[in-house]
């Protein structure tokens, strides 16, 4: 260890310190990568049937081999906490507060990685879960990791992170790119401006967002980020999507919501469209002319689609739908549908369905289907206000062959699988951006507000809370840029993007909890955002792969590996 | 028609300015920078005169270091045509020396508008379009809040004055610094990020040009503003006037 830094002593620089210790975390994270394997290997050796993974056994063990998608999530997280702030430093932009926040994200993680990790409030995950004991930690009983956790859990390193939020100096994003430097900087403006100011009294008065911030929106392309420049689009990638998203879900989540929808569809037809389909859509969702909406879940299914029961059944040249939906954002002001349902009534599972693109009139708050056949109600809910969902009943609704995606039948799922990893993406750069909310908004209150003669900031209860929220943020926002700048190196990311998704969600949760805490009272009055904040942080567990069904995927994948 | 829009990078308007521990001048290092929100109106006002097909093209300079090459691109995001920026190895120029090189490349550039921020709001001079109109010789109208074109060659510009708004016709070539009011800017939409990737900055060094650079003023000190005092409580109305008349010393 570096003499001269002694968490005793008065001084500390974290950065020098980080940055003449930076072997000793590169070393953690390949004693880690052991330590993942061997327990990777000792699952597969447990679970393996017939020469396969059993799926019997895998649900036996479900927890601890959830625990193990935990696990790993956070192995990457920091792999990733690390690399950021290395380039960051490469480009001489480091600051104190990057360095403070890798150091504790590792003393913080590692102890969790070593003693239990919280999946949920009410389940930990242990290593003798995970097939491991302490002999695999022993590399922590070293003296150069032991300063490390020492400085890295420090009330002082703490006090450096929230001594520079109160000065305005957040961790860097580290996008590393001008172009990107100037779009967030565009979005954070056009969120301070024309977001922020009305978020809480969209959600209290539980109104859509109105149709001019929507055509604004539409103006500045956010509709168009991720759809091929030959088709009308932009074509940018899923980086600048992540960081437009970021700063829209800062403002209101269902603001940084309404590209998802686009996103869904555009990818659902980029990928398995045929080109007169390409042709005819594309522009006009990349134009916000068509806002979409997508419809799969059912009443009895919802992370089980593969079994969902709505039917097309070929009558001629037309589809006759009839079926169940619920749960659909965004419903009645669209104009597209993306409806997944069963074409092949022999076959029970996914491969009996097929994926459709249903034109439908737009429809308003007094009359939400003018389309005959399509009927619904209002589903009321928490958070996540502005687009409102919907149950709603098809009835004999008729389309043409020539809107069945791709114009084969029984590849819907497959299809609406390739864009899970976009959709994953997004959605975790969604969840970073209420994180962040959570952060700033409580920041901000901490500082205001005094007792017992001092800012309430100035209590170690309170900026031992914010530094978490700031420490965690990163991280999850660094695995999702990661994730992001994979898919657009066209590497396959499925297992990252579901990690990213899994990790940004808890956290936005947390940051949430965190930031209501510190509002004490006024927290929980409708007047003050931070509580539409928790309302809207919750539902991110829940849509795009609920938690459980995320960490089933992710361990599904590295057990393949 | 053709409009040279003059900007500057100064610190982000929202940041909250710390003074550095020697008192030499204000941190910095890791401080999110912009386009002076002033000169950020003239490129809007510029562009939207240039939408009205009143203007045929848009120029944006700066002068600073290599970094302001990225407020010009933010220029350029807007709907500028083409940047030039005048390299130098110094973040701060006196008012005086701008003067001198917006001259230099105007003489070069033949604008019939010169457009620029009242005043930058890290020094707050206010000086350089009234410098370079100087120079230049041309007609100038400052704090304008309104602009029209009219058909004869002239500019119809309304000033905020201290008593309200003046109205002055003035010849082009001109030049207009803008005021608060003049108009909104908008926000650069992606797909004009990326068409400004591509549009031309010309980076011209600043030993190319014949102009003393040498600074006439010296900083000795920068400090914090006062921290305001916390209020007291007085009694009763006595207490109050005894105390403006002694203690505050208004009355
Ligand atoms: C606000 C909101 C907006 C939505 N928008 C849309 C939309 O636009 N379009 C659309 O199609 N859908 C939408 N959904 C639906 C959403 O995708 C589903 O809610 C989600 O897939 C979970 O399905 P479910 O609600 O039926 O829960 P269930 O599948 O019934 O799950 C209930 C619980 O059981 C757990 N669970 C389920 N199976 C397992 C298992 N095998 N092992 C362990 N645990 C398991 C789940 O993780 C969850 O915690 C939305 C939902 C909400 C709340």
């Amino acid at each position: 260890m570096d003499s001269s830094v002694n968490i005793n002593s008065e001084i500390i620089n974290f950065k020098q310190y980080l940055l003449s210790n930076t072997d000793i975390l590169k070393d953690i994270l390949s004693k880690l990568e052991k330590v993942s394997t061997k327990s990777r290997e000792a699952f597969k050796s447990a679970l393996t049937k017939d020469n396969r993974i059993d799926n019997q056994l895998l649900e036996i063990n479900q927890s601890k081999t959830h625990g193990f998608a935990w696990f790993d999530t956070y192995r990457i997280g920091l792999r990733e906490t690390l690399n950021w702030f290395t380039r960051l430093n490469n480009d001489n932009k480091s600051s104190e507060i990057d360095a403070a926040v890798t150091l504790f994200a590792f003393a913080e993680y590692l102890m969790q990685m070593r003693n239990g990790i919280m999946m949920s409030q009410s389940e930990i995950v242990r290593p003798s879960d995970l097939h491991l004991d302490d002999n695999d930690f022993e590399f922590m009983n070293d003296d150069s990791v032991r300063d490390l956790l020492e400085i890295g859990l420090s009330d002082k390193i703490k006090t450096v992170i929230v001594d520079s939020l109160d000065k305005d100096i957040h961790p860097s994003l580290g996008l590393n790119d001008e172009t990107l430097d100037m779009i967030q900087d565009q979005f954070k403006k056009f969120t301070e401006e024309e977001i922020l100011p009305h978020a809480n009294e969209w959600h209290l008065k539980d109104a859509l967002i109105p149709d001019d911030v929507l055509k604004k929106m539409a103006e500045l392309g956010v509709f168009s980020i991720a759809i091929p420049e030959n088709y009308g689009g932009l074509g940018m990638g899923k980086v600048a999507m992540c960081v437009v998203t970021e700063e829209l879900s800062r403002g209101f989540l269902a603001a940084g919501s309404l590209g998802t929808r686009a996103e869904i569809a555009g990818e659902l037809i980029r990928l398995g469209g045929t080109e007169e389909q390409k042709k005819k859509y594309l522009p006009e969702i990349a134009s916000g002319n068509i806002l979409t909406t997508a419809v799969f879940t059912e009443p009895n299914t919802g992370s089980d689609l593969g079994s969902l029961s709505t039917r097309a059944q070929l009558q001629g040249d037309d589809y006759i739908i009839n079926g169940n939906k619920t749960w659909i954002t965004h419903g009645a002001r669209s104009d597209l549908m993306t409806v997944l349902a069963r074409t092949d009534m022999n076959q029970k599972g996914y491969k009996g369905l097929s994926m459709f693109l249903v034109e439908k009139p737009r429809g308003n708050c007094e009359k939400p289907f003018p389309m005959e056949g399509m009927s619904g109600s209002e589903i009321e809910v928490l958070g996540y206000r502005g687009m409102k969902e919907y149950e709603i009943a098809l009835e004999d609704i008729k389309v043409s062959r020539k809107n069945l995606l791709g114009e084969q039948e029984g590849n819907g799922f497959k299809q609406l699988m390739e864009t899970f990893e976009s959709a994953r993406i997004q959605t975790a750069a969604r969840a970073v951006g209420v994180a962040q909310n959570a952060l700033e908004l409580s920041l901000q209150y901490a500082k205001d507000r005094s007792q017992f003669g001092k800012q309430i900031l100035k209590f170690p209860r309170i900026f031992n809370k914010l530094a978490w929220m700031a420490m965690e943020t990163t991280v999850a926002r660094q695995i999702t840029l990661f994730s992001a700048r994979e898919k657009d190196n066209d590497a396959r990311c499925d297992i990252e993007a579901g990690m990213a998704k899994l990790l940004a969600a808890r956290v936005a949760w947390s940051n949430a909890d965190s930031a209501l805490q510190i509002h004490g009272g006024n927290g929980y009055a409708l007047e003050y955002p931070i509580s539409r904040v928790l309302c809207d942080s919750r539902i991110l567990n829940i849509f795009e792969g609920a938690a459980e069904i995320q960490a089933q995927i992710i361990v599904k994948g590295l057990l393949a590996r | 028609m053709k409009a040279l829009v003059c900007v500057k990078r100064v610190i982000d308007y929202n940041v909250k300015i710390r003074v550095k521990s020697d008192k030499s001048g204000v941190e910095t290092d890791n401080v999110k920078m912009s386009m002076n929100p002033f000169d950020e109106i003239a490129v809007e006002e510029a562009i939207r005169l240039k939408e009205k097909n009143q203007i045929q093209e848009v120029v944006i300079l700066s002068i600073g270091t290599d970094k302001s090459q990225e407020t010009i691109r933010s220029g350029l995001a807007m709907g500028g045509d083409r940047g030039i920026l005048v390299k130098t190895e110094k973040d701060q120029l006196e008012p005086l020396t701008v003067g001198k090189i917006i001259k230099s490349v105007s003489d070069k550039e033949k604008p019939d508008l010169i457009i620029l921020g009242k005043q930058a709001i890290d020094d707050d001079c206010n000086q350089t379009g009234q410098i370079v109109a100087t120079l230049l010789e041309f007609p100038q109208a400052t704090f304008a809040s309104e602009l029209k074109k009219n058909n004869d060659n002239t500019l119809e510009v309304t000033r905020e004055v201290d008593g309200g708004l003046e109205t002055v016709k003035i010849n082009i070539p001109c030049v207009v610094t803008t005021d608060l009011r003049l108009n909104e800017p908008r926000y650069a939409s992606l797909p004009n990020i990326m068409k400004a990737k591509q549009k031309k900055i010309d980076v011209l060094e600043i030993g190319s040009f014949d102009i003393d650079i040498k600074d006439r003023l010296q900083i000795l000190e920068v400090n914090e503003p006062p921290e305001r005092k916390p209020g007291i409580k007085v009694d009763d109305v006595d207490s109050l006037v005894e105390k403006l008349k002694n203690e505050a010393k208004v009355l």
